[in-house]
């Protein structure tokens, strides 16, 4: 089971790691942390399109009584709901950005673990990097580790732009529900990601072995 | 005589009314503990049903080529994960109905047991605060009839979703076959026992 809890600066547990070590368990708290948000800012964004879908859906439906206003009145009032799915979809074009900054980080984490790598190389000779920073896991571990989430999360994102940018435009209802789909189970997010975070945390300490 | 034989029958019924009063309540909460699972299912039966109607590669999702399998196999994981907690559901079931079973076994044992010594007089011999024991007999037998049929109904309809993963139709009339089995009736005749043995329960 997942301990949801955001590791900050308070609850991160203090111990006598140093140097690169030190950076890799703050780099397993940060992808904990990023992880945690980018889920709260999915499940902010799929009520948001889900109210997206409805509102189309609702807009699309006939009038059942006719407009009380004479036809020759001026047109220039937006249809009914018209503002009310601008305004959802400006709403989740927001969580869409904050989406990307969350990206961004773990591209940068990435990037982290990366240059980790290469100074424990660089430290060791050519064997380097091949003595456990913690348990088991050397830097390269690490850095495969960071890749394998980061590059799962970019695909998702990409998929989640162009949800984004097709959901308010589509007719077929059976597509809008796809979209819905695909936004909620985030298919390029494999289920095992999840294990390879809680692995990420046991090495480093953050959970008890 | 046959005294000795219907106070033992009495106590038998006691127990097995105690039983049945208990088994009704866990049945029910554990039933309507099923439908938002059931809706769940059909949630994801509809999202299934409208991926097999659209052609991924001509939507923009078409830039995304393995998106289709990986979604589906998504929405199978999450059907799955739903199944199972049915089951868990099932077994729960099935322990409350078990319960009601083997009280009536155990009453049918001892009224075999003491079949000779029990005549017609005694068997259909009631007061104002207890029942015959024909009667009782008899209400125990139709209440465990009833959480039997129910129970297997749903274990068979769940089970052929799990020997047919693939049929979407099949998964998609789950929901619509569950509610259907539902038999109030019957839930109201279980209701309406304890309320005729309720004066013979107090009695000890």
């Amino acid at each position: 089971m997942i301990d949801l809890m955001e590791v900050t600066s308070s609850n991160r547990k203090c111990s006598a790691v140093t140097g690169s070590a030190r950076k890799v368990r703050d780099n397993a708290a940060d992808w904990h942390n990023l992880m945690l948000r980018w889920d709260r800012l999915s499940e902010e964004g799929f009520d948001v399109a889900t109210s997206i879908v409805n509102t189309k859906r609702s807009q699309s439906e006939p009038l059942l009584v006719p407009e009380a206003s004479p036809p020759s009145s001026s047109s220039t009032q937006p249809a009914p709901g018209a503002a009310e799915l601008q305004e959802r979809c400006l709403k989740l074009l927001n969580i869409m950005e904050k989406m990307s900054a969350v990206v961004v980080k773990m591209e940068r984490l990435a990037a982290s673990q990366e240059a980790l790598r290469e100074l424990e190389e660089f430290r060791s000779g050519s064997a380097g990097g091949a003595a456990p920073l913690f348990h088991s896991w050397t830097a390269r571990q690490f850095e495969d580790t960071s890749r394998l989430l980061l590059s799962a999360f970019m695909e998702e994102l990409k998929l989640k732009q162009v949800i984004v940018q097709e959901l308010a435009h589509t007719a077929s209802s059976d597509l809008s529900m796809v979209y819905l789909s695909c936004w909620l189970h985030q298919p390029f997010i494999p289920p095992q990601s999840r294990l390879t975070l809680e692995a990420l945390l046991l090495e480093t300490g953050h959970r008890p072995l | 005589m046959s005294r000795p034989a219907v106070s033992a029958l009495h106590q038998a019924f006691r127990n097995s009314f105690a039983a049945l009063e208990s088994n009704q309540g866990l049945w029910q909460s554990e039933l309507a503990e099923c439908t938002p699972l059931l809706e769940s299912l059909g949630n994801l039966a509809e999202q299934m049903r409208a991926l097999s109607n659209v052609q991924i590669s001509s939507t923009p999702l078409g830039a995304f080529p393995e998106l289709e399998a990986r979604l589906r196999f998504k929405l199978q994981e999450a059907a799955d994960t739903v199944l199972q907690k049915l089951n868990e559901k099932m077994c729960r079931l099935q322990s409350a109905k078990d319960a009601i079973s083997n009280q009536l076994w155990c009453v049918l044992q001892l009224y075999e047991q003491n079949e000779t010594s029990l005549d017609l007089q005694a068997v259909t011999e009631r007061s104002a605060v207890t029942p015959s024991v024909a009667d009782m007999l008899e209400w125990l037998q139709d209440a465990e009839r009833h959480y039997r049929q129910q129970f297997l109904q749903r274990k068979v309809l769940l089970q052929m979703v799990t020997v047919r993963p693939d049929d979407l139709a099949l998964l998609e009339s789950v929901p619509g076959r569950w509610k259907s089995l539902e038999c109030p009736d019957g839930e109201q005749r279980v209701t309406e026992t304890l309320c005729r043995v309720s004066f013979f329960l107090d009695l000890q």
